[in-house]
């Protein structure tokens, strides 16, 4: 009964710990955060990795693995554990919407033992609970792409506006006399969605000649923005590009174009960089894909929490890499081995 | 009236449904205990009773609605719309009490509307919630323009995260609805008219019961506790979020018909319902600790409630 009663005061106790928040840590904007740092430097600036204790254990809480980048980012985390020897339990909800799915799951990795949590919140708060009840028991929580918890301690991820400016870039260069272009946005109030799509039109428009005609949500779904781009293609039919923010949305509107008869008039371009995606590009129908290389953010998430786990100070953002992929490069960036990847991107 | 519904009222014995759905809780409990030493510790236990309070919530107003002979599939936008008018409040600087009113006052004023679709206009159940469905999610999005309402109070989140004698606080909130559901179900004339509705309109309708009143409130009740499912998760996770409550209906159908109630309406049981919840997250809870994938997870979901069913036909003949 003492175990029982001992428990009872050490969860009153982090129930108040719990209430008590981390309100002093700003709301965290990942894109904006100043306390920062590029996933290249972390072994520069922080040395080694240092050797994790015999029996490690973390967690990693995905959102779902119905979803190819989400499988990989999680392969990412199985390689470095594999090499540290740290055991790694992946977990995801069976949905993306299951919100209080994934909850359920994190909360059951605090009480397995796990010494840190990698986690990719469905919602910017779903996870708020199992975080703070993580954090009062000093278990290491990373939030992981793509959906943000604004008191997070520690996020590693891509540089969300990024994607859109980049593919907003190539636009600029490769069509000089401007045009008409659209967005397929991702499901509406989501971090990813909205930073993805504003870094692509405020470059665009700020290059003078490109007007954004339509700029429509697709909730992620293929379908829904196929449906989105054939109505967008009817109403405006000297449309030259879409910025689609993510690949499956891409395919989609891919396909739209193809029935419309648009092909050569059309860029396509998505985000993620999924394996569909590359397979895509080489057979000539999507465009491009802004790559942010699951697997190897996997890899650096894994290290950064062992890192932290290693007592070692980081700062909050850790950024992780990205790189437009057209034609002229899908075959240079189409290695399975992400230390050559480390190397490509090292050297650019 | 069926014949099974006089003698729970007149002699309080115990329910051979219910114990059916209590050895089947304990053998699942069992097996996960045997299989992982977490799953039968004191803080794992309080974690799936947490975790199942939300869905025993709503499952417990969904359990009065089929015993109706209806259906709420609206249960999850209705929760959504009710916590964003009750973060919106609290957001605004009305006292917490008022806010919270105002957000059950929400959740049953849609279920008054699914009631009054129902019992007045004549539409059936499962195509008004059906289209309330979508009707209550778009409101709660075009309201909040898709984003999250972050910033609740954190005297509201305190509340809501205590533990009372070592018991989370939701966990007490639905043990109280539940004790009271379960008085009004098999103690009170409106249990008798909502199990006499479900059973046999017509006959009920002879018998003088009113049945669209009746009808009426079972969705009120559970457009209400739709809300104070909704208030539990905004205090947790300190936002209203329009988005949340998706898929609710499902678990809270699968808990009510897990737990004895029979989607003809006339049959069902609150204890039923509240255990048929504690499977469901007990199985998950279990599940992920062993490191099951979530795709089996649902596999093993969907093996249960079937054989829940089973075991149901088998036990009450093809009455």
């Amino acid at each position: 009964m003492i175990s029982i009663k001992s428990f009872l005061m050490a969860s009153a106790v982090t129930a108040f710990a719990g209430a008590a928040f981390a309100q002093d840590l700003a709301p965290l904007n990942s894109d904006t955060e100043a306390d920062r740092m590029d996933w290249s430097a972390l072994s520069e600036q922080l040395g080694d990795l240092p050797k994790p204790a015999e029996g490690t254990q973390v967690g990693g809480v995905s959102k779902t693995l119905t979803n190819e980048y989400w499988r990989s980012l999680g392969q990412g985390y199985q390689n470095v554990a594999d090499a540290q020897g740290v055991t790694l339990a992946y977990q995801a909800a069976p949905s993306e919407g299951d919100q209080l799915g994934q909850l359920q799951i994190a909360e059951s990795m605090i009480l397995q033992g796990n010494k840190g949590l990698l986690v990719s919140p469905q919602t910017d708060n779903n996870l708020q609970p199992a975080m703070e009840n993580a954090s009062a028991q000093g278990i290491m929580v990373v939030n992981v792409n793509d959906a943000v918890i604004p008191s997070a301690e520690h996020y590693v991820g891509n540089v969300q506006r990024d994607n859109g400016v980049r593919v907003a870039q190539w636009f600029i260069d490769n069509a000089p006399d401007g045009g008409k272009v659209a967005v397929i946005e991702g499901q509406p109030g989501v971090f990813a969605a909205g930073q993805r799509t504003d870094g692509f039109t405020a470059t665009i428009t700020e290059a003078g000649n490109f007007e954004v005609a339509a700029s429509v949500p697709a909730n992620w779904s293929r379908e829904t923005a196929y449906d989105a781009a054939s109505t967008i293609l009817q109403q405006h039919p000297d449309l030259i590009g879409f910025y689609a923010n993510n690949d499956g949305m891409a395919l989609g509107v891919v396909e739209a174009v193809k029935a419309a008869g648009l092909q050569d008039q059309v860029a396509v371009f998505g985000t993620d960089g999924i394996s569909d995606a590359y397979a895509s590009i080489r057979a000539g129908d999507l465009t491009g894909t802004v790559d942010s290389f699951p697997v190897l953010t996997g890899e650096v998430a894994m290290e950064v929490v062992l890192r932290l786990i290693g007592g070692q100070d980081l700062p909050r953002v850790v950024a992780t890499p990205q790189a437009l992929i057209t034609a002229d490069n899908v075959e240079e960036f189409s290695v399975e081995d992400t230390a050559a990847l480390r190397e490509m991107l090292l050297a650019e | 009236m069926t014949d099974t519904a006089i003698p729970t009222r007149t002699a309080p014995r115990i329910n051979l449904r219910d114990a059916g759905t209590f050895f089947g809780l304990v053998l699942i409990f069992a097996v996960f205990a045997v299989l992982n030493p977490v799953f039968l510790t004191a803080p794992n236990l309080i974690n799936i009773l947490q975790q199942s309070s939300i869905n025993a919530c709503i499952a417990l107003g969904m359990t009065f609605v089929i015993i109706s002979g209806g259906i709420d599939l609206s249960v999850g936008p209705t929760a959504a719309v009710s916590a964003i008018v009750g973060a919106t409040l609290m957001i605004a600087g009305v006292p917490i009490t008022l806010a919270v009113a105002g957000a059950i006052a929400t959740g049953m004023a849609c279920g008054l509307f699914n009631g009054a679709l129902v019992a007045i206009a004549g539409l059936q159940p499962f195509i008004v919630t059906l289209g309330a469905l979508s009707l209550y999610r778009a409101l709660a999005l075009i309201f909040t323009g898709g984003n999250p309402i972050f910033g609740i109070p954190p005297e509201f989140r305190s509340a809501i995260n205590g533990l009372v004698l070592g018991v989370p606080v939701p966990v007490i909130i639905v043990a109280i609805i539940a004790a009271i559901l379960w008085v009004v179900l098999n103690r009170s004339p409106l249990g008798e008219y909502i199990l006499a509705v479900g059973g046999n309109p017509e006959a009920a309708r002879i018998a003088g019961v009113p049945v669209a009143r009746t009808k009426i409130i079972v969705y009120v009740l559970s457009g209400g506790l739709a809300a104070v499912a909704a208030l539990i998760l905004t205090g947790r996770l300190g936002a209203a979020d329009p988005t949340m409550g998706n898929l609710w209906e499902l678990d809270a159908i699968a808990a009510a018909a897990i737990g004895g109630a029979s989607l003809m309406g006339g049959k069902g049981s609150v204890v039923g319902t509240l255990m048929g919840a504690v499977i469901l997250g007990g199985l998950r809870n279990g599940l992920t600790l062993m490191n099951v994938q979530a795709f089996y997870q649902l596999l093993a979901t969907g093996i249960i409630i079937l054989v829940a069913m089973l075991i149901d036909r088998a036990t009450r003949g093809r009455a």
